[in-house]
């Protein structure tokens, strides 16, 4: 039996920019359930990124639900929101945001220490982490000092430091070679495997080609069959 | 992980890091000096008057010692009186003029008549001036002169009294030196002597005046209590302790404090709004990884904390370049205002003592940790998914 790890239930969600009324969510319901690799596919604009920020916590939306089990997240406190990101929620973005002046190494440390786990622990976990995306060997790089997809995986793996159950990544490969998201596919694939649900909203084919289920959106709207 | 990520940002940015240094150490160079200033001069004059070792002064009603050309007129009654008063341990009078002075022989130097500021003392009860060579005053025609004086042991030196409009013919005296002395009040342009006040006195034609006497309680008698009680006995003069002449020199000072608190208040503002800008100036351009790390789960505490720490990492490191720079800068003007006219040169304009030191420190922390609050607030509480858009491609 499947587990959900988040569902969105009619979920509305309107930005107003200079005034005017920007409907980036209508009516969105979705099931993600653990071991699913979900890629979001439509044209820029299309309510992507506000999808997967409002399944991830980051976004409250205006109307419908977000739950996390039994949890609506739209109820969570934002102290008890953030905690629940960092507790159960990996977010990788498309520009890495990793911290410049920090090694690989700490920069996976991040959610660890902030979670409260001590030194040796977290040391130990990010140098796995890092391992497992294939940067052992620049554990002490900082990402300045490396590729734009070695800074990609360093970022995966900082999203996987907490071991969540959801892993919601935007456009991943948008700035990556061929060869580099070759490399970022199969580690979703893998992860995938280990029963981590991903979202990936992407432009990327072969990515969304990889993927188990794809959806596509369209001006804020889920097209309702699924592509597979 | 904190402080290891605050110092990093720091150093990632030596440019803007370098400026806010120099400019918040700058500005707390300057709260020290103030600081300094604020409380030195008083503290300076109040150890100067009481390492006299006298702990009461009686000059003429309505003055301050030296304050004025007045003079004490029957002085010598006036201290026996004051001498048989309980309470009373000792009672030194002081006659202080200006007198010209010549070499009158000596082993090597040249003649020259000078002005110079003459002390009559009393040997045995004076807290003016302390022997550095030689010794003490014994004989009515024996002289100690300054330490810096031209003149030497043996030398014999011709006084003269100067004769002013109306007065008698200008009287002279020779007297031999017999030790030279640092002299407790002497500024730094004035080079004294002192000698038997008789001596003076009979110089001078002032038989029996003093400039002002010095007096010292019994170790049980409260110095206050026996100023206000000699003071109620003989109202003609003015009797006042220690404590009571630097308050008096305090109040006259006060606007050296006040324009110490004025430019110490100024240097805050300026380390507030230097700290302030910077901060805000280094948050906003790091608003899309704040946004990123509040989205993977750190919380606004720790945001908050982190940049609080990175600001006080900056204050401190300006704070203290600042307070050597605050320390250069006292020493430098230390040495322009001693110089200023008729000051004891033992006077200090800057003291630092511990308690300003600490003040310093507290101040530009509070301020400096202050005025990143709002920055740090405002990139704590980020909407994040609209920052996120902002900052994605």
């Amino acid at each position: 039996m499947t587990r959900s790890v988040v569902q969105a239930r009619d979920v509305e969600r309107t930005y107003h920019m200079s005034g005017v009324p920007i409907h980036a969510l209508r009516g969105v319901s979705l099931d993600v359930e653990a071991g699913d690799f979900l890629a979001l596919e439509g044209p820029s604009g299309s309510g992507k990124s506000t999808l997967l920020h409002v399944l991830g916590g980051v976004d409250k939306p205006d109307a419908g639900a977000v739950m996390a089990g039994a949890t609506n997240l739209a109820s969570l406190s934002d102290a008890k929101l953030t905690r629940h990101r960092l507790e159960h929620v990996g977010l990788v973005f498309q520009r890495f945001h990793l911290l410049p002046m920090l090694t690989a190494t700490q920069n996976v440390e991040l959610p660890l220490a902030e979670i409260g786990a001590g030194r040796a622990e977290r040391r130990q976990r990010a140098h796995e982490l890092l391992d497992r995306v294939g940067l052992g060997d620049r554990l002490r790089h900082r990402p300045g000092e490396l590729s734009g997809g070695q800074r990609q995986r360093v970022a995966i793996a900082r999203a996987l430091a907490n071991r969540p159950s959801l892993l919601l990544a935007d456009e991943p490969t948008g700035e990556l070679d061929r060869v580099t998201s070759r490399g970022i596919l199969d580690l979703f694939e893998s992860l995938a495997g280990d029963g981590t649900a991903i979202v990936v909203a992407t432009h990327d084919l072969k990515l969304a080609a990889a993927a188990s289920r794809q959806l596509k959106m369209v001006d804020g709207r889920l097209d309702d069959s699924d592509l597979r | 992980m904190i402080l290891q990520t605050a110092v990093r940002e720091l150093r990632a940015h030596p440019g803007r890091t370098a400026f806010a240094v120099a400019g918040v150490a700058v500005a707390s160079a300057m709260l020290l000096d103030m600081l300094m200033l604020a409380g030195g001069l008083q503290s300076s004059f109040g150890s100067l008057l009481s390492g006299a070792g006298f702990e009461l002064r009686v000059s003429p009603s309505g003055t301050l010692p030296l304050d004025t050309d007045a003079t004490l007129q029957d002085a010598v009654a006036l201290a026996q009186d004051i001498r048989s008063e309980p309470g009373v341990a000792a009672v030194g009078s002081v006659l202080a003029l200006n007198v010209q002075v010549e070499v009158a022989s000596s082993a090597g130097a040249d003649s020259v008549g000078s002005m110079v500021f003459a002390l009559g003392v009393e040997p045995q009860v004076q807290g003016l001036y302390r022997i550095v060579d030689g010794s003490d005053l014994k004989g009515a025609a024996e002289i100690l002169v300054d330490v810096r004086s031209p003149a030497r042991i043996g030398d014999t030196l011709r006084l003269s009294s100067v004769r002013t409009f109306g007065s008698a013919a200008a009287a002279s005296a020779e007297f031999v030196v017999v030790g030279t002395a640092e002299f407790v009040y002497a500024s730094a342009s004035e080079v004294p002597v002192a000698l038997p006040i008789q001596a003076l006195r009979e110089l001078s034609s002032r038989p029996a005046e003093a400039s002002f006497l010095m007096l010292s309680a019994e170790p049980d008698t409260d110095p206050n209590a026996l100023a206000r009680r000699l003071q109620a006995l003989i109202p003609s003069v003015e009797i006042v302790s220690i404590r009571e002449i630097v308050r008096r020199a305090e109040m006259r000072l006060s606007y050296f404090r006040q324009l110490a608190f004025i430019l110490g208040s100024v240097s805050l503002v300026v380390t507030a709004l230097l700290v302030g800008t910077i901060m805000a100036v280094s948050i906003n351009d790091r608003y899309g990884i704040i946004a990123a790390l509040r989205a993977i789960g750190v919380s606004r505490r720790s945001i908050i904390v982190t940049l609080l720490v990175e600001t006080l990492a900056l204050v401190t490191l300006a704070g203290a370049i600042g307070l050597v720079l605050g320390s250069v800068t006292a020493r430098y003007l230390e040495s322009i205002l001693s110089d200023f006219p008729g000051l004891p040169a033992a006077i200090r304009f800057f003291v630092l003592e511990p308690r300003q030191l600490w003040l310093a420190i507290a101040a530009l922390v509070t301020v400096g940790v202050a005025a990143a609050l709002i920055p740090a607030y405002r990139a704590s509480t980020l909407p994040i998914a609209t920052t996120l858009h902002r900052e994605e491609p």
